[in-house]
C-alpha cells in the first residue's frame, strides 16, 4: 500500500534502529505505515525525568530526508523546549535539518535534550520563566510531572 | 574630478571607500563621471523650452539599471575582488554575498582576519578530494555508488549526483537562503558556490538560483532598491546623502527612494507615512469621496468627473460650471477658495451661537472628521487626476500627435511643447497632491506659516489649473479642426508661457516647504526671484528684488514676461492675459 514505494534509506535506517538500538531509546515502525514510528525515551540518569518513560511520534515527510522529520511528545513533559502539544524547540528540526542526519541522531538530540534543559531558547514561556527564576523549584515540578505521567503507575 | 571628491566627501563617507576601493582595478560605469552642469542646481533656462520638463532631473543623482547592467556591475566586482584577493571567482562571489555586496567591508575584513572570514563563511583552504576507492557510500541515500556518480565540495564529503540534485533543489525552493548553502554533512560547514550549482542542479534550479544571487545583489546592498512598481524590473543606483530622495525609474514610476513610497516631494517621509496610515484608518468613511461622480450642483444630475482638471461644466442643456471639489460656482471661485483658479483653503465652518457641551463636542468631532475630508479630497483628487493626465499623455504621444500634426500641417518635432505641458501637469499633480497630507499635518496655530502655504499652494494650484485646462481643453479644438487655425500659434505661446509659470510656482511651493516655510514674511518676492534666478547669470545686472521680467530670454523676443505672474504675453497686450497685470 503507502509503503510499496519506501526509499531504501528508511528500509535501512529502520533495519538499524530494530538491530542495533541506541541506549535508552526505541523505535519502531507503524505496521500500516512504514514513515510513522512509535518512539520510546527514557529518561537521562541524573536528570529530572529520570525514571520516566516517555513515549513520542515520529514521521518522516513524503521529503524526507531533505526534509526534517516530524517530532512530537505524546508524554506530558514539563520542560521549557517542549510545549503543552509536546512540539519540540530543537533548530536540527528546522532550519539546521541536513539530510545527512538521520532518525537515530535526531532520537539522540531530543535525549540529550532531556539532559539540558535551554530555558534561552524556550517554546514554552511560562515553563522557561520559572526555570530561570527558580531552578531548583522548577525541576522539582518536572520530577513530579515525570512520576505523575511517564512512569505508567 | 578632483572637485567632485570634495563634494561627496563630507556626505557620503560609506560610497566614497567603496569608491576608493573599486578604483584600483575598476572604474564603475557612470558613477565616476558625475553630471557636472546638474550638480549647481536648476539651469534656469527659459529660452530652450526642450529642456524646461522637470528642472530637477538635470541633478540626477541615481542611476537606473537593467538586468544586463546589474549583471554587468556584480561581474565586475567579482572579477575585480576575486584579482585582489587572488581566489577563485566563486569564492569571491561568496565573499561578497556574505558582506552584503561591499567591496571596502571584504577588503576590511579579509585583511584584518583572513582565518575568520574564511570559517564564517566557508571557504576552506585546500581542496580536499574524495577517498580514492571505486565506489563510496553516498551520506545521504545511504547507497554505494561508482565515485564517478559522487560529488564532494571543498571538504571532499561525497554524495551521490541523485542526491545533489535533491538537496539543491530543496534548498532552491525554499528561498534565497540557497546562496548560503553548506555541505550536507552536518559537522561540516564548507560553503556550495555556483560552480557546484551549475554543476549539480537541474536547469530550472539553477536559473532560480541566479535570478537569488541577482535579486541579492541589489537587495542586499545598502545603496540599490528595486522599482516598486508592480512588474518592473528596473533597479535604482543611489548616492547617498545627496539630497532629494525621489528618483523616477525607467519605466516611468516615480517613487522615494528612502521609504518606496510614491515620489512626495517635498513633503518628508514621516508625513507620507502618517498620512497613508491615517488614509487606511479612515478608509471607508472616505470610501463614498472616491466615487468617481457628484450631482451637478445646479440641475442635480449625476456628473462623471472623466477629465484631469477641477473646472467641471455640466452637460447641455444645464451647461452649469462649477468646481469639482467644492461644488461651488466656477465664476465665483475668489478669494474665499484661495483664489480664482484655487480652491485649496480650508476654513471650518465657525457658527455663531450658543452651544451645550454636547452639542459642541458632536460639532468638533464633525469639525475634525470634515477637516480630514478637506485634504483628503484634494489628495485623492489630485490623485486621480495625475493618473488621467498620465494617460492623456499616452494617448497624445501615442496618436494626438500624429492626427495634430497632419490637421494644423505642423512637424511633430514642433509640437513638443504639447509633451512637456503635459508632463509638467502630471508632475505638478504629484507634487499638488503631497502638499494636501503636508497642509493637514501644518500646525493649525501656525497662523503665518498656514497663511504662507496656502498662499503659496493657491498659487501653484491656480496656476497648475490654467495650465491644465488649457492642455486638455483648448488643446481640442485644434485636434477637431478641419484645417489648419492661425490661431495656433497663440495657443503654442500661451501653453508653453502656462507651462513655464506653472513651473516656477511650483518651484516656490516645493522649495518654500523643503525649508520648512522658514521665508514667512512680508518679501514674498524675494522668495520667488531668488528660488528661480538665483544661478541665473543675467540676474547679476538686476540687483536685489528684481522681478523676473528683467531676466527676459531670447527665444520669445516678441513677448513680454509679466511681473506679477511671469506668464509671457504678446508685445500686443499692454496688460497681463492672465493676471490683468499692467505692462511696466
Ligand atoms: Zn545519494
Ligand atoms: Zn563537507
Ligand atoms: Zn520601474
Ligand atoms: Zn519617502
Ligand atoms: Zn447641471
Ligand atoms: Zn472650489
Ligand atoms: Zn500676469
Amino acid at each position: 500500500m503507502a509503503n510499496t514505494n519506501l526509499p531504501r534509506r528508511i528500509i535501512k535506517e529502520t533495519q538499524r534502529l530494530l538491530s542495533e538500538p541506541a541506549p535508552g531509546i526505541s523505535a519502531s515502525p507503524s505496521e500500516d505505515n512504514m514513515r510513522y514510528f512509535n518512539v520510546m525515551i527514557l529518561g537521562p540518569t541524573q536528570s529530572p525525568f529520570e525514571g520516566g518513560v516517555f513515549k513520542l511520534e515520529l514521521f518522516l515527510p513524503e521529503e524526507y530526508p531533505m526534509a526534517a522529520p516530524k517530532v512530537r511528545f505524546l508524554t506530558k513533559i514539563y520542560h521549557p523546549n517542549i510545549d503543552k502539544l509536546g512540539r519540540i524547540c530543537l533548530d536540527i528540526l528546522k532550519d539546521k535539518w541536513s539530510p545527512a542526519l538521520q532518525i537515530r541522531t535526531v532520537l539522540l538530540s531530543i535525549q540529550a535534550l532531556l539532559s539540558a534543559p535551554n530555558p534561552d531558547d524556550p517554546l514554552s514561556d511560562n515553563i522557561a520563566k520559572h526555570w530561570k527564576t527558580n531552578e531548583a523549584e522548577a525541576v522539582e515540578t518536572a520530577k513530579e510531572w515525570t512520576r505523575l505521567y511517564a512512569t505508567g503507575a | 574630478m578632483e572637485s567632485d571628491y570634495d563634494t561627496q566627501d563630507a556626505s557620503d563617507t560609506e560610497s566614497m571607500e567603496d569608491d576608493f576601493y573599486s578604483e584600483e582595478t575598476v572604474v564603475r560605469d557612470g558613477e565616476d563621471e558625475g553630471e557636472d552642469e546638474g550638480k549647481y542646481g536648476f539651469s534656469d533656462n527659459e529660452s530652450d523650452d526642450s529642456d524646461v520638463i522637470v528642472s530637477e532631473r538635470l541633478q540626477q543623482n541615481y542611476t537606473v539599471l537593467d538586468e544586463t547592467d546589474i549583471r554587468q556591475r556584480q561581474e565586475d566586482d567579482i572579477r575585480s575582488l576575486s584579482m585582489v584577493l587572488s581566489t577563485s571567482r566563486v569564492h569571491a562571489c561568496l565573499l561578497l554575498r556574505h558582506f552584503n555586496w561591499s567591496v571596502s567591508k571584504v577588503h576590511e575584513e579579509w585583511f584584518a582576519d583572513e582565518e575568520s572570514v574564511r570559517r564564517a563563511v566557508g571557504l576552506l583552504g585546500k581542496q580536499v578530494e574524495m577517498p580514492n576507492v571505486a565506489e563510496l557510500l553516498c551520506g545521504i541515500c545511504f547507497e554505494v555508488h561508482p565515485r564517478t556518480a559522487m560529488s564532494s565540495a571543498a571538504c571532499g564529503h561525497p554524495f551521490c549526483d541523485s542526491c545533489w540534485r535533491g538537496y539543491i533543489g530543496t534548498a532552491v525552493t525554499n528561498g534565497p537562503g540557497c546562496l548560503m548553502l553548506r555541505c550536507p554533512d552536518p559537522s561540516c560547514s564548507a560553503a556550495i558556490g555556483q560552480d557546484m550549482i551549475d554543476m549539480l542542479a537541474i536547469d530550472e534550479d539553477k536559473q532560480k538560483y541566479s535570478h537569488y544571487l541577482l535579486r541579492s545583489f541589489i537587495e542586499n546592498n545598502r545603496k540599490t532598491k528595486w522599482c516598486p512598481a508592480p512588474g518592473c524590473e528596473f533597479a535604482i543606483d543611489f548616492v547617498m546623502g545627496s539630497g532629494s530622495y525621489d528618483v523616477s525609474c525607467n519605466c516611468s514610476h516615480s517613487f522615494c527612494w528612502n521609504c518606496t513610497e510614491e515620489a512626495h516631494r517635498p513633503v518628508e517621509c514621516s508625513t507620507v507615512a502618517k498620512w497613508i496610515l491615517k488614509n487606511s484608518a479612515e478608509s471607508e468613511n472616505m470610501n463614498w469621496i472616491l466615487a468617481n461622480s457628484k450631482p451637478c450642483p445646479k440641475c442635480k444630475r449625476p456628473i462623471e468627473k472623466n477629465q484631469g482638471c477641477m473646472h467641471i461644466t455640466c452637460t447641455p442643456p444645464c451647461k452649469h460650471e462649477f468646481c469639482w471639489l467644492c461644488l461651488g460656482s466656477w465664476i465665483e471661485h475668489g478669494e474665499r477658495t484661495g483664489g480664482f483658479y484655487a480652491c485649496n483653503r480650508y476654513e471650518a465652518a465657525k457658527e455663531e451661537g450658543v452651544y451645550d457641551e454636547s452639542e459642541r463636542r458632536r460639532e468638533m468631532a464633525k469639525n475634525s472628521l470634515e477637516r480630514y475630508t478637506h485634504y483628503y479630497e484634494r489628495w485623492a483628487t489630485n490623485q486621480r487626476s495625475r493618473q488621467k493626465a498620465l494617460a492623456q499623455l499616452h494617448n497624445i504621444q501615442t496618436e494626438k500627435l500624429e492626427k495634430l500634426s497632419k490637421i494644423q500641417c505642423q512637424p511633430e518635432s514642433q509640437l513638443k511643447f504639447i509633451i512637456e505641458a503635459m508632463l509638467q501637469v502630471v508632475e505638478c499633480r504629484r507634487v499638488l497632491k503631497w502638499t494636501y497630507a503636508y497642509g493637514y499635518y501644518l500646525p493649525e496655530h501656525e497662523h503665518a506659516k498656514r497663511q504662507f502655504f496656502e498662499y503659496l499652494q493657491g498659487e501653484a494650484e491656480a496656476g497648475l489649473e490654467r495650465l491644465h485646462q488649457c492642455a486638455e481643453k483648448e488643446l481640442r479644438v485644434y485636434l477637431e479642426a478641419e484645417v489648419p487655425m492661425k490661431e495656433f500659434a497663440d495657443f503654442r505661446v500661451k501653453l508653453a508661457g502656462l507651462t513655464s509659470v506653472t513651473r516656477n510656482y511650483f518651484q516656490n511651493l516645493v522649495q518654500a516647504l523643503e525649508s520648512g516655510l522658514e521665508d514667512v514674511g512680508p518679501n514674498r518676492q524675494t522668495n520667488s526671484s531668488k528660488s528661480s534666478s538665483s544661478k541665473n547669470i543675467s540676474s547679476k545686472n538686476s540687483p536685489g528684488n528684481s522681478p523676473k521680467s528683467s531676466t527676459t530670454t531670447n527665444n520669445f523676443d516678441n513677448y513680454w514676461y509679466c511681473e506679477r505672474c511671469t506668464f509671457a504675453n504678446p508685445s500686443s497686450n499692454q496688460a497681463c492675459e492672465m493676471c490683468e497685470h499692467r505692462r511696466h
